[in-house]
């Protein structure tokens, strides 16, 4: 059941991100107007169009779909867990897709910015998953599939910094460490046609479970008593997750923090039940993550040096701690105690 | 076992094993609609797994048997709209409100994609009336105290309107007060017509409430009767290792403990 202050909030954020877009689509090193940016985009002509068209749209589209999986997946993994610290990278998924990545990089099959890098930390996502039920097992119980997501986690980890430490040349070393930060700079139309058919299963898949998380709000057995099928369910959530989040490294990089953030964020306006978290979370993702693709083109870059922007990840990070450092010590005694 | 036609629950030879032990041996037993059976035992004597394999939860070697057929052939939703369950120390994850958490209730029901019906909203209604939890509809659950939340479990499981209801220790840590409250409850809702299955460790409660008593001990069913057959000083001190004496009172042969033997 939504209620009128719940799609009162729906439609604050759908504005926010029509705005957000707008905007995006404007801000660059060649700045558009508002009206300028929207006739680019509508007919494609001259400078503007090429702009808003094939540099602009792109990025702010690649930053609405992943901000949404990521702040979807977030909420999503924290009603499947119950737990408000859950978050997306806890089942080795993004640190498979990063080490798929760096090694296709590394070894010169192709540059940071070809369709090769995201084919390749997507195989690296579906190969983690494939490697988690494999060790964890279909009807595993949530602690082995946690340890198991853990392992792989600190094993991809590991690879990727074994393909660090063994690139063929510093040049590639250094590509690889500012891809892994994160960026949505120089993505195309075919980075969002690789990526999208990925995030549209993970959103079915985490959003088909919506009932399932409210249920599980009194513990496995109860929700099980109640019909869910909790091993269904688990399997469906650590499956869509790692295929959103697995297509959004493959595509932009590591981007942290907005899968914990967003549901956080969105939990104090409607309420903790988990089922009623999912969308709006979904749609602070997305605002977020455009919002900080916008900070990064509007932060003065130092133009000789090798990053020309500022990473997406540390942005996120950089704002995103601060933030929930502030959220924590506004709402510490909630949370230690019995919760408001 | 049964005096009143077909059970609406059986189990027949039930045995569950969990990592490797036998927890449950053996067991059969009947509930049949309009009684509260209580279930007794020491620690360790697998009332909780046998409550679980009756609802479905854990799987079980045996039959059991829901509605005279058996009780895998139901999809789990068939099975939740039929049987449900409390579990013991019921837990309350997230700080939701009241009544969505009561509104679970109706979980086995719901179309996904739709709000609840007028049969939804109803049984909602009857299942706050009837635990006296109405006034605590707009609170958020995690605030309440260890009764009203007994309350609030109790009124999610009555939502249901499944015909069987299995609870696991329904008045474990409360008052002397809401303990008489919640088995006044289960009585009640087994007066309506519900076959209600009980873990009670206190014998007293047993004894006044249940119209039936299952005592089990070491995995196995020992007896099982009415309390007055099935309580006596002798089983009391066999299964519980507890001195103990039966006082005749208004509300039946209540055993009263001595000292631990």
């Amino acid at each position: 059941m939504r209620r009128l202050r719940d799609w009162r909030l729906l439609a604050v954020l759908a504005a926010l991100i029509v705005a957000l877009a707008i905007l995006s689509l404007m801000v660059g090193p060649a700045a558009l107007s508002p009206r300028a940016a929207l006739a680019g985009l509508i007919d494609g002509d001259g400078v503007a169009g090429i702009i808003v068209r094939s540099i602009r749209l792109p990025r702010t589209l690649l930053a609405l779909l992943i901000g949404a999986t990521l702040g979807l997946s977030g909420a999503a993994l924290q009603g499947l867990l119950r737990n408000p610290l859950a978050e997306p990278a806890l089942f080795g998924a993004p640190q498979a897709a990063s080490a798929g990545a760096s090694f296709v990089i590394a070894y010169g099959f192709a540059g940071a910015t070809s369709f090769a890098v995201p084919l390749a930390g997507i195989a690296g996502a579906l190969i983690s998953i494939g490697g988690l039920v494999a060790v964890a097992g279909r009807r595993a119980s949530l602690t082995v599939t946690l340890l198991a997501g853990l392992a792989l986690a600190s094993f991809a980890g590991a690879a990727t910094a074994l393909i660090l430490n063994l690139a063929p040349t510093p040049y590639a070393a250094l590509e690889i460490a500012f891809w892994l930060l994160g960026s949505l700079e120089d993505r195309s139309m075919d980075h969002l046609a690789i990526a999208a058919p990925f995030f549209v299963a993970s959103w079915l898949l985490l959003a088909l479970n919506a009932r399932a998380y409210r249920a599980l709000t009194l513990g496995e057995d109860a929700a099980a008593s109640l019909g869910v099928d909790i091993d269904r369910t688990r399997m469906m959530v650590v499956i869509g997750v790692a295929l959103g989040v697995g297509a959004a490294v493959a595509v932009a990089g590591a981007i942290g923090f907005i899968g914990l953030v967003a549901p956080h964020l969105i939990r104090r306006r409607v309420g903790s039940d988990p089922a009623r978290v999912c969308l709006p979370a979904a749609l602070t993702g997305a605002a977020l993550l455009t919002a900080a693709d916008i900070a990064v083109r509007l932060v003065p870059a130092n133009p000789t040096a090798t990053a020309i922007e500022l990473k997406l990840g540390v942005v996120t990070a950089l704002i995103g701690v601060p933030f929930f450092l502030a959220m924590i010590f506004s709402e510490r005694r909630a949370l230690e105690g019995a919760p408001s | 076992m049964s005096e009143r036609g077909t059970p609406l629950l059986s189990a027949a030879q039930l045995s569950v094993r969990l990592a490797g032990n036998r927890i449950v041996d053996g067991v059969s037993l009947d509930l049949n609609g309009g009684e509260l059976v209580a279930l007794v035992g020491p620690n360790g004597a697998g009332k909780t797994t046998l409550i679980r394999a009756l609802a479905g939860l854990l799987p079980a070697a045996g039959t059991i048997t829901l509605d005279g057929r058996p009780l895998a052939a139901f999809s789990a939703r068939e099975r939740a709209r039929r049987i449900a369950y409390l579990p013991q120390g019921h837990a309350f994850h997230w700080p939701m409100q009241v009544a969505a958490v009561v509104a679970l209730g109706r979980h086995p029901h719901a179309d996904p994609f739709s709000p609840l019906s007028g049969e939804d909203r109803a049984a909602l209604a009857q299942a706050l009336a009837t635990t006296a939890t109405e006034p605590l509809a707009e609170r958020t659950v995690t605030t309440l105290s260890g009764g009203e939340q007994a309350r609030v479990a109790l009124a999610r499981a009555l939502a249901t309107q499944a015909p069987i209801l299995l609870a696991d220790e329904p008045t474990m840590s409360l008052d002397p007060r809401h303990q008489l409250v919640v088995m006044e409850l289960l009585a009640r809702a087994a007066q309506g017509g519900n076959a209600v299955l009980a873990i009670v460790h206190d014998l007293a409660l047993a004894a006044r409430f249940a119209g039936r008593v299952i005592v089990m001990d070491r995995g196995r069913l020992v007896a099982c009767g009415p309390p007055r057959d099935v309580l006596t000083p002798q089983r009391i001190a066999e299964v519980f290792a507890v001195e103990a004496v039966i006082t005749d009172t208004a509300a039946g042969a209540i055993p009263i403990l001595h000292r631990p033997m």
